[in-house]
């Protein structure tokens, strides 16, 4: 008890005096936990003018949130979520529909910001994400390449800029194991025409498509910096800030940080792109992303309305004024600047939504612990693609998704 | 003392100790041999993502876990035996690799459980002689020092022990990663450029260097102080006998070091068999693991949120197994002297 | 000292290298460390040492004396806009628990091992010391999900009339354990008895016997024993034993970081949300800050206890 009291004054003492710039003003002592990137700082920081909110942001919430949302009582009022990250929280039932709440405080709402899993509303949606390709137009232009439409036109122009010297590592991608690694590989598998898991949820990535999927990242893993497989996202937003890398497949929420120029040594130099295809005239080989917020279960009705409405205030035209390059969001107040660019031109083209359902995690899980082995020359591309089929059964078999 | 005093006198500790670390061991020995399943249901179900300008519904089949009416998955736990264990260690694909023909080595270390293993011994191993020997050196080198020099020197020599070791392994970490100082050091002295996190054996040699820069001290400090209590009259007595400064050390210091050699072993076994802040600090999962670490990442929810429960506790029993191997000698060693004494 | 045992120049001077070897690479990571926390990004993740030594882009644009760069920014944003000093807050709560806990507990124990020759004791010592060599992964992760819903499988504790009576003037209802700095404090205790007893047990082991059977003749009981005639002279083997203590609660990353929600942090896993959230260089030249601020007490810890902690180190050794 003690402790909430001094939580509750240390958040009011904070966020007190600041709540004239929310349109609702909260009363309830509620708690959030989301990722950490731009858009994510942004949005909780909006959160915080309410009043009484105190905001944890953790790149690991990913292996928090499960285990925090399934307490009785929740730990978090409210959660940042993705459509690959609200997987544990439907298929635990941990958090709430939103249908009424929609109806009572979400008049501001666009239909589209609507998440809609089995007909009932599940999250509300702030932003699209997704991966996209950027590379230094300065460079392309000085050797007369043109944009790259698929991956053969990326290794084309990869070579020349290898052979150029002008970069320390014509390419950077994130190749570090498990999601980064896995996301990568999910999204030329998809470009390549390939489908994970057949309808009796068995696996299929063992065909044509997996090896040709790894056959491409292997060529790309020639062109990294050899420690590819510590390289995650901001690994990458680095190496461009520091002008070795020419090209990467990157997200979008990291294209506003290449013109920062407090970080950046190429401002204005990254051109932003739609996906490359995996075949000539494919789709772009990405997945579209959405992020936004959930509400807990196993909470009182009062908060998951207070929380509700401090995320529906949270959401608005100034915050997206203020912060319109950190995210291709789909509030009111946005106008798509240089940095949505190339996500945008990604979704126009038709990449595919990535799917949240149960047997995408357990894929992405089997083939991001297992893709490096090929890399590495541990194991050859069948043998990799086995050992994933492999974990992937072992998984399913225990959570009685395969017989 | 009675046994009731003696009681009273250790309640406390032994309580404490019952729930919150044997409790949990039964727990998990019990775990290892049942299985917690969801029950699925295939249902049609509409969906809806947002695209940028509009939304993408889809209807189609999907598996979804059963809840019952308060909302909660159903879930059934059933009696699996040793399956867990089994998928584990693989011995079919042991088998498969060792016959005629097989993978041989390569192949049994494709399965995890072996490829900790062997990291973890290698690393247990490697590192025991390398730490008793460098605070062996170190021990004799300080003490041939000038008295006022020696606190100084324990003090920096303490504090790569002291330090919290997270920090001691970033630290590490952010001298080599990339562009750092000590990579650009290796290009200048080497003329090529070696990515230390680029290649296994390279991040392995890391790891050990790191280990023992960390325990060393610890080795340094004990055998140090017993070096204050080396008979004088012993050396003397050897001196007179002719003896060098070599067999002085071989047949007089090493003997009287012998018992705390054997005790910083011992410390060094237990602690470097459980290996983990290493694989975590120097993010060395793709090219080495450790047992622990093993454990760590099955007990871990994967991309669907699960936790393999089942499959961590087999294999948090198996690394009991090789603590207990490694005590073997050790126990049997007390519990002789403890009959000696009874 | 015999002249015949002096050594001769050669290996003196072999010696001499070899020392100041050790020294520079016992404290070259710390140093540098801490060198790079009071640097602008651009200097202190360069690959020129010079640039890091001397920060010339941080005398250019921040300041500094000497022709060296210095600046403090990270320090700033650190303690005053991350608030890390409630971090030290909840680091000086949960290890002020865990060294008052575990000394009260385990001299209680050390004591009783050490003046006991029963077969239990033996075996309770036998049992610790594999607890000793136990991966604490195993046991932590088993604690998260007890922990999370303790507010359920607690309550009957409360609704219960012969137990209720005792937690109600506490708490109304049964409390979420997770995020609790005393529940934190009671599993580090835990999992640090073992080495707590076997340290106490020798140090006790070193006072004679008969000093507290004396007392007992003199009409003490066993604990009054304990505490009058044995405790005044157990002090430094308790300090020495606190200190252990301290830095293990201090030091700790598994159990806090898995245990503990954002407000009850502790220093070392907040590093970690630290250098998770790095999406610019300079929020990785803060957990660099963050993480000399940490070092910094561990040095004048050592500066000022170095005897005692040599004494511990030794004296577990004594009985190995």
């Amino acid at each position: 008890m003690k402790r909430l009291i001094v939580a509750a004054t240390l958040a009011m003492g904070l966020a007190g005096p600041a709540s004239a710039a929310c349109s609702y003003h909260n009363t309830v002592p509620l708690k959030t936990l989301s990722a950490a990137f731009e858009a994510w700082k942004a949005v909780t920081s909006a959160m915080a003018e309410c009043g009484n909110v105190q905001s944890e942001l953790d790149q690991e919430f990913r292996r928090k949130q499960p285990a925090a949302f399934a307490a009785n009582p929740s730990l978090y009022q409210l959660g940042g979520v993705s459509n690959g990250t609200i997987v544990p929280l439907l298929s635990a039932g941990t958090i709430r529909p939103l249908d009424d709440l929609v109806a009572k405080f979400g008049q501001s709402l666009s239909p589209n910001q609507l998440i809609r899993v089995d007909g009932k509303i599940m999250a509300i949606a702030m932003s699209v994400n997704s991966q996209h390709l950027m590379y230094r137009q300065d460079i392309f232009a000085e050797l007369g390449l043109p944009q790259p439409k698929t991956y053969d036109d990326v290794l084309a122009a990869a070579a020349k800029i290898k052979a150029s010297g002008k970069v320390a590592y014509a390419m950077g991608a994130t190749f570090k194991p498990g999601f980064d690694i896995g996301l990568d590989f999910v999204n030329l598998f998809l470009g390549f025409g390939g489908t994970l898991t057949k309808p009796d949820n068995t696996p299929s990535f063992n065909g044509e498509a997996g090896v040709k999927t790894l056959n491409a990242m292997k060529a790309i893993s020639g062109y990294l910096d050899p420690e590819y497989l510590v390289s995650e996202s901001t690994f990458v937003q680095k190496q461009f800030q520091q002008g070795k890398i020419a090209i990467a497949h990157l997200w979008a929420t990291r294209a506003a940080a290449m013109d920062d120029a407090k970080e950046s040594q190429v401002v204005g130099k990254i051109a932003m792109v739609a996906s490359p295809a995996a075949v000539a005239g494919g789709k772009p080989a990405s997945t579209l992303w959405w992020d936004g917020f959930a509400i807990a279960k196993n909470i009182p009705d009062s908060e998951a309305e207070a929380a509700f409405r401090v995320g529906v205030a949270a959401l608005n035209e100034d915050m997206v004024k203020a912060n319109n390059g950190a995210a291709v969001w789909l509030i009111k107040g946005f106008t798509p600047a240089r940095a949505a660019e190339g996500a945008i031109a990604t979704a126009m083209a038709g990449a595919p939504p990535y799917p949240s359902t149960i047997t995408m995690g357990i894929a992405m899980t089997a083939i991001g612990d297992n893709a490096a082995d090929f890399l590495t020359g541990k194991k050859t591309a069948e043998q990799t693609l086995a050992a994933m089929e492999a974990a992937y059964l072992v998984k399913a078999r225990e959570q009685g998704l395969v017989k | 003392m009675n046994g009731r005093t003696f009681g009273w006198f250790v309640a406390p500790s032994v309580v404490m100790m019952l729930v919150f670390i044997a409790f949990p061991l039964v727990f998990v020995f019990v775990q290892s041999f049942h299985a917690t399943q969801s029950v699925f249901e295939t249902v049609k179900v509409e969906s809806c993502t947002p695209g940028f300008l509009g939304q993408v519904c889809k209807t189609e089949e999907r598996s979804r876990p059963k809840l019952d009416a308060a909302g909660q998955p159903v879930r059934e736990t059933s009696f699996i035996g040793l399956a867990a264990y089994r998928t584990v260690l693989q011995p079919d694909a042991v088998w498969a690799a060792l016959a005629p023909g097989g993978g041989g080595w390569d192949a049994v270390m494709a399965v995890d459980f072996y490829r900790a293993l062997r990291f973890t011994l290698t690393f247990t191993l490697v590192t025991l002689p390398a730490v008793i020997g460098l605070g062996l050196l170190i021990a004799l080198a300080v003490n041939t020092m000038a008295r006022s020099l020696r606190g100084p020197l324990i003090f920096v020599s303490l504090m790569p022990f002291i330090v919290t070791p997270v920090i001691g392994a970033l630290s590490i970490r952010w001298l080599f990663m990339g562009d750092g100082i000590l990579t650009a050091a290796l290009r200048w002295m080497t003329g090529s450029h070696i990515s230390m996190f680029a290649q296994g054996w390279t991040i392995e040699v890391l790891m050990l260097v790191y280990r023992v820069w960390h325990v060393a001290p610890f080795a340094f400090v004990v055998f140090y102080a017993a070096l204050q209590t080396v008979s004088q009259d012993a050396l003397e007595a050897a001196l007179i006998d002719g003896a060098s400064r070599f067999e002085r050390l071989r047949y007089v210091v090493i003997p009287h070091l012998k018992p705390l050699i054997v005790f910083v072993a011992l410390i060094h076994l237990m602690d470097a068999y459980r290996v983990f802040d290493e694989v975590v600090g120097f993010s060395s999962e793709a090219h080495r693991i450790s047992l622990q670490f093993l454990t760590f990442n099955l007990l871990t929810p994967d991309q669907a949120g699960n936790r393999a429960v089942t499959r961590a506790s087999a294999s948090a029993m198996l690394t009991m197994v090789g603590v207990i191997v490694l005590l073997v000698p050790i126990l049997a060693r007390a519990w002789r002297e403890q009959r000696g004494r009874a | 000292m015999n002249a015949a045992l002096r050594l001769p120049a050669g290996l003196r001077l072999v010696i001499g290298v070899f020392v100041i070897g050790w020294v520079v690479v016992a404290a070259f990571p710390l140093l540098w460390t801490a060198v790079m926390s009071f640097r602008v990004p651009a200097d202190a993740l360069s690959g020129n040492p010079l640039d890091v030594l001397l920060g010339p882009r941080t005398l250019e644009t921040v300041g500094g004396g000497l022709g060296i760069g210095v600046t403090f920014e990270h320090y700033w944003a650190v303690w005053v806009t991350q608030h890390f000093y409630r971090n030290l807050l909840n680091s000086a709560v949960v290890t002020f628990g865990v060294v008052t806990i575990s000394l009260s507990v385990g001299t209680l124990a050390g004591y009783g091992l050490a003046r006991t020759r029963s077969v239990l004791a033996f075996w309770l010592l036998v049992a610790a010391l594999v607890f000793r060599a136990l991966p604490h992964s195993v046991l932590v992760t088993g604690y998260v999900p007890a922990f999370l819903n303790s507010a359920h499988w607690l309550q009957p504790l409360w609704d219960w009339g012969a137990t209720g009576w005792l937690f109600h003037p506490f708490a109304a209802r049964a409390p979420t354990l997770y995020g609790q700095p005393l529940a934190v404090i009671v599993v580090l205790v835990a999992i640090n008895q073992p080495f707590t007893i076997w340290m106490l047990r020798s140090f006790f082991e070193n006072i004679p016997a008969e000093l507290d059977e004396a007392a007992q003749v003199d009409g003490c009981t066993a604990f009054g024993a304990f505490w009058r005639v044995i405790m005044p002279v157990m002090w430094p083997g308790v300090i020495t034993a606190g200190l252990f203590s301290f830095l293990l609660a201090y030091n700790d990353y598994l159990v806090t970081a898995l245990l503990l929600d954002s407000q009850s942090m502790t220093m070392v896993p907040a590093i970690t949300q630290f250098l998770n959230r790095d999406s610019r260089a300079s929020e990785q030249i803060e957990a660099i800050a963050a993480a000399v601020s940490i070092t910094a007490p561990l040095f004048v810890l050592v500066m000022a206890f170095q005897k005692q902690i040599v004494a511990g180190l030794t004296q577990g050794a004594v009985k190995g």
